[in-house]
């Protein structure tokens, strides 16, 4: 029987170097991918998650388990990132938090809507790739390693407010690059 | 006719693509390389041959140093007495200082001894954070 995450982690506390390459194996591409995100550079991403994993090892018999595993991993990549980039964690703070409504929490496994073509949802990702890093991190961990925007407000240690300011953000600017494309749609 | 998306249209577009998004394949596996740069921290034996040969050394001197008193000649052994006797009356008279000195030394240096653990825990602290 294949061991659970708890026992993988538990083994790997306790020095067990096979655990802790099943444990890097299960999470490389997570945190790779918001490494990527942010620093927008393949071989920097890789340097980044590959140091996220080693200071994992030297810090893990401090994981008490209290949040989970993949989040402490979030957390640990995050710091590099703002070590590497020193004015991402500013524009983060000064995302403010002007937003006070409750954004609704996503479906994740909501199907594509059936209206939506593919020209339109490319148009997005280009928009979504020419994110500012601050939004790339918030828009990542909310999308696509889909934590609550608790955990990522406790990850990021930003004020909750921020984390929901940031995404409205966010949206706004793919409604705004939406709105374009439906502008080149109706000159054409 | 308008065919301009309603704001529901748009929001859905929008949480559509933002939930679809691709993750980023792995260029390479990275597993390896991570595990080749863990620090090894294998417990070392109880007792190693570098133990073994420094406490061959020190025993060593020990007894030659031992070997050596006893055979000295008894005019020696009262003349090194004499000399140990005026070394302590000079020690009480000129250097009493020393001694709180040397404790002041010793805990000096013992606190420093705690700072690269220390450096080492805040550092741990801010990975956690």
């Amino acid at each position: 029987m294949p061991d659970t995450e708890t026992t993988l982690i538990q083994k790997a506390q306790k020095g067990d170097h096979d655990a802790f390459a099943a444990l890097v194996d299960a999470h490389q591409r997570y945190v790779y991918n918001l490494a990527l995100r942010v620093v927008k550079d393949e071989n920097e991403a890789l340097d980044l998650t590959q140091e996220t994993f080693v200071r994992a090892w030297t810090a893990l018999p401090n994981f008490k388990g209290q949040s989970q595993f993949r989040t402490w991993l979030y957390r640990i990549v995050t710091n590099l990132c703002y070590n590497r980039l020193p004015n991402l964690r500013r524009s983060l703070n000064d995302l403010g938090d002007d937003v006070m409504e409750d954004i609704p929490e996503s479906k994740f496994n909501a199907p594509a809507q059936e209206f939506e073509s593919n020209e339109t949802r490319r148009h997005l990702y280009q928009a979504i790739d020419a994110f500012d890093a601050n939004y790339q991190l918030l828009i990542t961990l909310r999308y696509q390693h889909e934590l609550s925007y608790d955990e990522i407000a406790s990850t990021l240690n930003l004020p909750l407010g921020t984390v929901k300011t940031g995404i409205f953000r966010a949206k706004e600017q793919l409604r705004k690059s939406l709105a374009r494309l439906e502008e080149s749609w109706t000159t054409v | 006719m308008d065919n301009r998306l309603t704001p529901q249209e748009q929001n859905a577009l929008i949480e559509d693509a933002l939930i679809t998004y691709p993750l980023a394949p792995m260029p390479r596996n990275i597993t390896v390389n991570v595990m080749a740069r863990l620090p090894k921290n294998t417990r070392p034996a109880l007792v190693t041959w570098n133990d073994f040969l420094l406490s061959l050394v020190i025993a060593s001197c020990v007894g030659a140093l031992w070997f050596a008193s006893q055979n000295l000649p008894p005019i020696l052994i009262a003349k090194l007495h004499i000399q140990g006797i005026l070394l302590y009356q000079d020690f009480l008279v000129n250097a009493r200082w020393l001694v709180p000195a040397m404790m002041f030394g010793l805990a000096a240096l013992l606190a420093a001894l705690t700072i690269p653990a220390l450096i080492q825990m805040t550092m741990m602290k801010n990975v956690h954070k």
